[in-house]
């Protein structure tokens, strides 16, 4: 079952919900100028546009900007140790990482309480499912305030994307695009090199239909990747490889983008223009069996990308970032009562689309931390607490 | 050179110690596309090329100002309809070029046998072949962006010396965004390029030119760097006791250290009968592919957001043409009506996740354009753009107009 949503005003998100579960197959096409009930924007940091900001890494009141050439600005956005708070954030300190590009951070805490290491992708030029570039860089933070770079990991024909660390396991899982995922063992002290922590890689799709977008653990077990060119992915890793526990190819009208797992539910983006066919939905797919099932989908007219998407900590509120189009911007809906039912709860239209969007809790509060895109980028905090069924 | 541009048409200083030339050139013409992005087919009725040009000289052409202003701006905002032609966000359109296309202020000197120049201002660095506003077709090549560099702040020094011309260019490496756009003046100097030509006998003209190119698509630096080959060779003697021109060039660009490069070959040949001109173009060309804007198949997202194209697709047109000169016997009017056809295949070249054959629902299109090519001046026709000083001065040894 295919739905879709439009315009209607939030505040009359929960009544309409039977309404809009009968909506299937249609489209409410275009945007609609309507103020963005529930959703407050509560500070801009602009920051230069080489490219811009593409993803933020948040984590105990320290948001991490992936500022492309001008490599990783860490933020205070709440946690006081440069007195900044999320109506006012201050910059604490920043790192140019090797060749630029910064794309993406995660800030790693080991089990045994170490929180020394910032892992950043570098996401190099390629062509879209074939070729890309780009290494793994290790920023040793524990001055905050002078991050340093102190080793890398460069898979040779592949680059890097989005991360996910298995923090007690000490893994740290890359979409490496054409190069598949990669798993890498972040335990104790990082060399420069990291080539011979290289535990692990796969290529799901096989050679020729591999270009990772993202990869996510579930519940401390199998990794689901999300492959713009094959699809939905659940991926095990056990015994020091890789395998294919189900799905893929699952996708074959939409370049697939970003991936978020939870509540047993996986939500997948799409990006750009698949031939005709825009990336214009989000896919839902029950994940209990070994095989992710595809389950609705949610068709958002007058976008062509959905460029991130996550699940909010409580399992409440469905968030993703839309790019290229009039309904470009933040998109909010309610997984309640059903995580595999989304009901559009809010939107916030940001003309130039929004790249990335970050929920984090802080302070028992909901925020929205996103990138706007050039030609005058900046990090965009939004307040969706409200928004909480 | 505002001042000598607005003479009305030629206007010689005392004793012949200064000139001033103006004259004005536009083509109105109506194409036809047999298929678009998308599908389906599309006629468009525009005026391109529209331009005054001047050229101003003094103390015995040691001192040169040469000037282009381009209207397009104002005629094809949305570019020209041109099948193949991709540049500045622009898709399968022909972009406006800026409204000071040049403005090149020139010194020439002599030291021995040889002849020196420096040229500084807005205009063509030393690099590839000319223009093909020059040249003989109305379609623009798929490899403009290959085989010229052009509307940059630029400095090139030039050395003539017998057969063989040198010259050299300092210039900022963005490319235009919009037909209004100055060049960013603080990045003069981040690209370079250099051009040697050969003339080893009359009528012959052999070039190898290479191009380090900073960013061209990313105005602040931040983008992928090029590095750019291109080498000509041109011949222009009679055939068969008529005018006769030929053309064949090579280009190479690489960009992002390697991992994109694009080739590109061309020929063209014209053959003048009379007051008639037969011509053929042969382009087999590759441009990368962009992903599009929304609603807007023709045009490309601008700003860049990161590095990544979605592959390459390799052109090839077949261009026949036939023109007529009207009017051009000693007149300041001229008129050059024409007809001009193309076929045109497309294919993915190497990998990546563009499909031409599903963006265009097919791989074959036709074009067809009728028009009027309308000159006012005595060099409406004879203005060769991007060449300052030396590379003025060598037109002698080739012929000096192929343009449409």
């Amino acid at each position: 079952m295919m739905r879709l949503h439009g315009g209607l005003r939030p505040a009359l998100a929960t009544a309409m919900l039977l309404l809009l579960a009968s909506c299937g197959g249609s489209d409410n096409a275009g945007p609609t100028p309507i103020p963005p009930v529930g959703i407050s924007l509560t500070s801009t940091v602009t920051v230069p546009a080489n490219y811009g900001l593409h993803d933020t890494f948040v984590r105990d009141g320290l948001a991490f900007l992936c500022v492309w050439d001008e490599g990783v600005y860490i933020y205070d956005v709440g946690n006081g140790v440069a007195g900044g708070s999320i109506d006012a954030p201050t910059l604490v300190g920043s790192v140019k990482t090797v060749n630029g590009n910064a794309h993406n951070a995660w800030w790693y805490h080991s089990p045994l309480g170490s929180k020394r290491y910032l892992f950043v992708g570098e996401e190099g030029a390629g062509s879209v499912g074939s070729s890309s570039s780009g290494s793994i860089h290790v920023v040793d933070v524990s001055n905050l305030a002078a991050p340093v770079e102190v080793g890398s990991y460069t898979l040779a024909g592949a680059g890097t994307h989005n991360f996910w660390v298995d923090e007690v396991n000490e893994i740290l899982y890359a979409a490496y695009y054409n190069g598949g995922v990669v798993a890498l063992d972040i335990s104790g002290t990082l060399p420069a090199n990291m080539a011979s922590r290289e535990l692990a890689r796969i290529q799901p799709g096989g050679a020729g239909n591999t270009y990772v977008w993202g990869v996510m653990q579930y519940q401390g077990g199998d990794i689901f990747a999300s492959d713009m060119l094959s699809g939905f992915w659940r991926l095990r890793y056990a015994a020091g490889a890789f395998s294919v526990v189900g799905g893929g190819n699952n996708v074959p009208e939409r370049f697939t983008s970003d991936l978020w797992v939870q509540n047993g539910y996986g939500y997948t983006g799409g990006w750009g223009n698949r031939g005709t066919q825009p990336g214009n939905a989000v896919k839902i797919w029950q994940v209990g069996a070994a095989a992710p099932v595809l389950v609705d989908s949610v068709i958002t007219s007058g976008i062509t990308t959905v460029s991130d998407v996550q699940v909010s900590a409580d399992g409440k509120l469905l968030v993703f970032s839309a790019e290229n189009g009039p309904n470009a911007g933040l998109h909010v809906y309610s997984l309640v009562p059903s995580p595999s039912r989304p009901v559009f709860l809010a939107r916030y239209l940001v003309s130039q689309g929004l790249h990335t969007a970050t929920v984090e809790t802080i302070a028992g509060r909901t925020y929205v931390f996103a990138a706007r895109n050039p030609a005058n980028p900046a990090l965009l905090t939004f307040e969706i607490t409200s928004l909480i069924p | 050179m505002l001042l000598l541009a607005a003479l009305p048409a030629t206007v010689r200083g005392q004793g012949g110690s200064a000139s001033a030339t103006i004259a004005g050139r536009g083509i109105l013409t109506g194409t036809y596309a047999s298929r678009e992005p998308l599908g389906g087919d599309l006629a468009k009725f525009q005026l391109v090329q529209p331009m005054l040009m001047a050229h101003a000289a003094a103390y015995g052409r040691a001192l040169r100002v040469t000037s282009t202003l381009d209207f397009e701006a104002w005629t094809i905002a949305d570019g020209e309809l041109t099948i193949a032609a991709w540049g500045e966000g622009f898709v399968d359109r022909r972009h406006p070029h800026t409204v000071v296309h040049e403005l090149m202020v020139s010194g020439v000197g002599h030291l021995g046998g040889a002849t020196f120049s420096v040229s500084g201002g807005k205009g063509f660095a030393a690099f590839g072949s000319d223009d093909p506003a020059n040249r003989l077709t109305l379609r623009y090549p798929v490899n403009h962006h290959w085989s010229q560099i052009l509307e940059r702040a630029v400095l090139t020094g030039g050395v003539l010396a017998g057969p063989v011309m040198a010259e050299f260019s300092l210039f900022n490496g963005d490319e235009p965004e919009y037909p209004q756009r100055a060049p960013n003046f603080s990045r003069f100097g981040d690209s370079w390029s250099a051009r040697l030509t050969a003339f080893p006998v009359q009528g012959l003209q052999l070039e190898a030119s290479y191009a380090s190119v900073q960013s061209p698509e990313h105005r602040a630096g931040f983008g992928t760097d090029q590095q750019k080959w291109h080498a000509s060779g041109q011949w222009t003697r009679p055939l068969g006791g008529h005018p006769f021109y030929a053309l064949a060039e090579w280009a190479q660009t690489s960009e992002g250290d390697g991992l994109f490069v694009f080739d590109s070959f061309l020929a063209e040949a014209s053959w003048d009968l009379g007051a008639t001109r037969l011509y053929y173009q042969f382009e087999r060309t590759e441009r990368p592919e962009e992903e599009r804007i929304f609603g807007q198949p023709t045009r490309s997202v601008r700003p860049h957001l990161e590095d990544a194209i979605l592959g390459t697709t390799r052109w090839t047109l077949n261009t026949v043409g036939v023109g007529r000169d009207l009017l051009a016997a000693g007149g300041v009017v001229r008129l050059r009506p024409f007809v001009e056809a193309s076929y045109i295949t497309v294919a993915s070249s190497g990998a990546g996740v563009f499909d031409p054959a599903l963006w265009y629902q097919g791989t074959e299109f036709w074009g067809l354009s009728l028009g009027m090519t309308v000159g006012l001046g005595r060099m409406a026709f004879t203005h060769l753009m991007g060449r300052y000083g030396v590379s003025e001065d060598v037109l002698s040894r080739i012929s000096p107009s192929h343009q449409h």
